[in-house]
């Protein structure tokens, strides 16, 4: 034993006893690894699918069929190279080698795999076509159509897609041969499974990152001021024209798109407000009004007593600010319409764009003045705000005006109730429902709710902007000039839908996970009861195990507070292969504190078997139409009695079923919002295999709200901004009262 | 002369650099001892499937940047399986009880005594596992692996100066511990 030699190791073990340990080391073998075969040649499997991705990666065939013709000649050209290579190297390999038939995918064990492409299936060498075709089986029951690429199989269903949600099986069985007539040695399967179908309302697309670099476009100077910094702006109706007052008062017009300056008054104008309909202009001057019409550019003169500070318009009608109230032109000349108030020191600061209301300064306090109620309304007067705010401007329908507080700006309803807080600047509201943010330093741009972080839109001195009608174009004032630019055009609002599907998502994937209190946290006091003691099971255990979920089907069932309906169906799966699900109808309501959904409500319904005919995997429910979706192909002449929607009492609806694509769509109905109604899918529904569904399907759905429902709207001027008002400047300064 | 064992390596390899499809030849050649040499080191069969999964799937991913520098091909791989359990260890011990893997017990007798019993033998694997991790994993790929110093010190990334290092430090180790060996009863 203390014959151990290795001349590597001569200099290190000198001694007899380091000899002899040595010995005994080199003699002693632990014991045999244990070994799985299905571990080894799975592995090896997986490799393989990795590196034909990898090869496939480079010049995918599919992929040239499908691009822009010049990339395609471009991939035609690399594919005759590849083919050419493959030849050639199958040739010099087919004699000694290829004694197994190998295949992959490289989407097999995927999950969320794209639904517009077909199923590629490689051989390790050339096969036999029609043997190989006959050998596939597919899982729901699809009907195909085959291409090959050299030894690559296209599986295509002849709908053009796969279907969503779904698990598919592909089986080439032993009758698959090669071009040399070799059979496979086993059937071979390979899984996968799909994306969900494409959101019938988009994701809002993603806001653009604050940059250093501008986000404006067309940015130039229109025309130096004069003599002062800023000025109140009036746009024209079609955002072409630009009114604004310079240095000395004077009341001038520049195209928009820049060029000579026109003069309307000469001097001593001090507010000025163009008609809704943009034919007419009004302006105060030396203590009365001017009236332009543009059409024949003649002048009338209203001389109202008190003296005007601030002209308006209420639809055709002009409206005037005076010291001791708001007047408009009656039948027999001037009539006050609603007083002010005759303690302090009362200052009104801007009438709104419709006419609606006017803003005034109480001493240090701001109100609002309803001018279309009678004088003892209730709410006639209301103070907005706290001591100290100060009037910023309107929204373009003057439903609604902004107002600074410190080191903020508060969008509040003509009661003052608070709508919701955006950061301070110098701010004007857009047709688009958009705000600029201007200051000394930078602009930004931000929606009215104020639940999305402000997007900055360049740095620079951006002072008093003013949004063009058209919602695009603004100007804005630096260096003593007036500029006009471009802004970028806000992501569309994310919907209610679009919120809740996010906290499904996160509740779904924290219960996938195991994460109890991460769901925990999507619950409310009734969502938790729910998943409570005896209720469903946060976290899934046992065997078949929880593997994946999708969502049915989702409807926004209520506003205020805004409230939606989500089918989640959990897979469960039993190796690789799903072999059950069930259903939980989830009911999430946005928190009025957070603005957050929670879950409040949730169902579990029972568990159905797989792999036992069609099955539903998604639903599309709209007022007028449902879209039912199923995994497999469906035998078009057992569909148009077997999907039928019921009523609350169990009635079907007249209706009519259509059928494409795996698709039932049945249309023509009048879906009530909050009435409860039952999607029916009867066993006499089967797959162009000839396999009847298990048993009936029913799942109860709600008649929606319309679709795309605003999602952080709230309070009673929830409904959207009318169409661009023509008069679109919101705010007159202070200076121009 | 060339070694025709190498140069059918080398043809693998190179093979396998220009098509990745190639991979498998290298991958039926060297599976059973990256998969033997990982299941000493973690002694759980589901680890050890990971971590030779790991190993081979980074093998495919790295073969473009693979270099021949005259070393076997497998010195690549052990090397990549020794920083993937020195990963593995650092977050998570081996889950099997020593006696249970090498089915021994420390107490046994003096080396001769030891040496006459074949079951025995074994015995001295258990000293190995309290070896510092270098050390143990360099007694392996010498005395388990008959592997050569320099491709040893390829896997673990050391000169071959400091393999010897770790090597006789490691013996003279075992040595001094062996006098404490006690046979079960």
């Amino acid at each position: 034993m203390s014959s151990y030699h290795d001349p590597e190791l001569e200099d290190i073990l000198q001694d007899d006893e380091l000899r002899r340990v040595a010995s005994l080391l080199s003699l002693v073998r632990p014991p045999e690894a244990p070994l799985d075969d299905a571990f080894r040649t799975g592995l090896r499997r997986q490799l393989m699918q990795q590196a034909w991705a990898v090869s496939e990666g480079r010049t995918s065939w599919w992929r040239r069929a499908f691009a822009p013709p010049g990339i395609a000649w471009a991939g035609a050209a690399a594919g005759l190279v590849l083919i050419a290579s493959l030849v050639v190297w199958y040739a010099v390999q087919q004699p000694g080698g290829l004694t197994q038939v190998y295949l992959q995918s490289a989407i097999d064990g995927k999950t969320n795999v794209s639904l517009q492409q077909p199923i590629l299936v490689s051989f390790n060498q050339p096969m036999d076509h029609r043997s190989t075709q006959d050998a596939v089986q597919i899982t729901p029951a699809t009907n195909v159509a085959y291409s090959w690429d050299v030894n690559t199989l296209a599986v295509l269903p002849t709908s053009g897609n796969l279907a969503p949600n779904t698990q598919y099986q592909v089986t080439i069985g032993t009758g698959a041969k090669t071009a040399s007539g070799q059979p496979l040695t086993s059937a071979q399967t390979i899984t996968f499974v799909t994306q969900p179908p494409p959101s019938p309302s988009p994701p809002p697309s993603p806001r653009p990152t604050p940059t250093s670099s501008s986000l404006l476009t067309g940015e130039k100077q229109l025309v130096s001021l004069g003599g002062t910094n800023t000025s109140p702006v009036q746009w024209s109706a079609d955002s072409s024209t630009v009114y604004y007052l310079d240095g000395k008062g004077a009341l001038d017009v520049v195209p928009a798109k820049g060029g000579a300056v026109g003069l309307i008054a000469p001097d001593g104008v001090s507010s000025f407000a163009i008609s809704p309909a943009g034919d007419r202009l009004a302006y105060v001057r030396a203590g009365k009004i001017e009236v332009l019409t543009f059409a024949d550019g003649k002048t009338e003169e209203i001389r109202p007593t008190p003296a005007p500070v601030l002209v308006g318009w209420a639809k055709d009608k002009i409206i005037w600010a005076a010291s001791d109230g708001i007047y408009n032109q009656g039948a027999n000349g001037p009539a006050q319409i609603a007083p002010l108030p005759a303690t302090g020191v009362v200052t009104v600061v801007s009438i709104a764009p419709d006419g609606g209301h006017a803003a005034y300064k109480q001493d240090q306090n701001l109100f609002v003045l309803d001018l279309a109620t009678s004088p003892n309304s209730p709410n006639k007067t209301a103070q907005i705000g706290q001591a100290a705010a100060a009037f910023v401007g309107w929204s373009p329908g003057g439903s609604e005006i902004l107002y600074s507080a410190g080191d903020k700006l508060v969008v509040s309803d003509m009661l003052g109730t608070t709508l919701s807080n955006l950061p301070s600047g110098e701010a004007s509201w857009s047709s688009q429902d958009a705000i600029l943010l201007g200051s000394d330093t930078d602009l930004y741009q931000v929606r009215p709710d104020g639940n999305v972080a402000a997007t900055k839109l360049a740095n620079g001195t951006y002072h008093v902007p003013q949004w063009a009608p058209n919602g695009a174009s603004f100007v804005f004032f630096r260096g003593g000039a007036m500029w006009t630019a471009v802004a970028p055009a806000m992501p569309p609002e994310p919907t209610a839908l679009d919120d809740a599907t996010k906290a499904v998502i996160a509740f779904m994937q924290a219960r996938l996970n195991a994460q109890a209190d991460g769901a925990t946290a999507l619950l409310d006091d009734q969502g938790k009861k729910a998943y409570g003691d005896g209720g469903l099971p946060l976290v899934i255990k046992g065997d078949p195990r929880f593997t994946r979920f999708y969502v049915l089907t989702q409807e926004t069932v209520a506003t205020q507070p805004d409230t939606t309906r989500f089918v989640v169906r959990l897979v469960l799966t039993r190796g690789k292969i799903d072999v059950s699900e069930y259903e939980e109808t989830l009911t999430l309501v946005r928190d009025a504190t957070t603005r957050s959904f929670l879950v409040d409500q949730a169902v579990g319904g029972p568990h159905r078997d797989l792999g036992k005919g069609a099955e539903v995997v998604s639903v599309d429910v709209a007022p007028d139409a449902v879209k039912v979706s199923f995994d497999s192909d469906l035998d078009p002449g057992a569909v148009a009695d077997g999907v039928v929607i019921l009523n609350s009492k169990g009635k079907q609806l007249d209706a009519t079923a259509t059928y494409l694509n795996r698709t039932v769509t049945i249309s023509g109905l009048d879906l009530k919002p909050g009435d409860i109604y039952r999607l029916v899918v009867l066993p006499t529904v089967r797959d162009v295999s000839g396999h009847n569904i298990a048993a009936e399907y029913d799942l109860d759905l709600v008649g929606p709200l319309a679709k795309n429902h605003p999602a952080n709207k709230q309070g009673p001027n929830a409904t959207p901004s009318p169409s661009p008002s023509p008069t679109a400047s919101p705010s007159a300064s202070p200076a121009a009262a | 002369m060339s070694d025709p064992s190498r140069d059918e390596e080398r043809e693998l390899v190179e093979r396998a650099q220009r098509d990745p499809r190639q991979f498998g030849a290298l991958y039926d050649r060297h599976f059973q001892q990256i998969y033997r040499f990982v299941y000493s080191r973690v002694r759980e069969q589901t680890a050890a499937e990971d971590v030779t999964s790991e190993v081979f799937m980074k093998a495919l991913k790295a073969m473009p940047r693979y270099q021949d520098t005259g070393r076997p091909f497998a010195a690549w791989l052990y090397q990549i399986a020794v920083n993937a359990i020195a990963d593995r260890y650092r977050t998570l011990r081996p889950s099997q009880p020593l006696e249970d893997f090498h089915d021994l017990s420390v107490a046994g007798p003096a080396l001769e005594d030891l040496a006459a019993h074949r079951d025995e033998l074994r015995r001295i694997w258990t000293l190995v596992e309290a070896l510092p991790h270098q050390q143990r994993t360099a007694l392996v790929l010498k005395f388990q692996e008959d592997m050569k110093i320099d491709d040893i010190a390829v896997a673990m990334g050391k000169s071959a100066g400091a393999v010897k290092l770790l090597i006789h430090r490691g013996v003279t180790r075992l040595r001094d511990e062996a006098t404490s060996l006690r046979p079960v009863e």
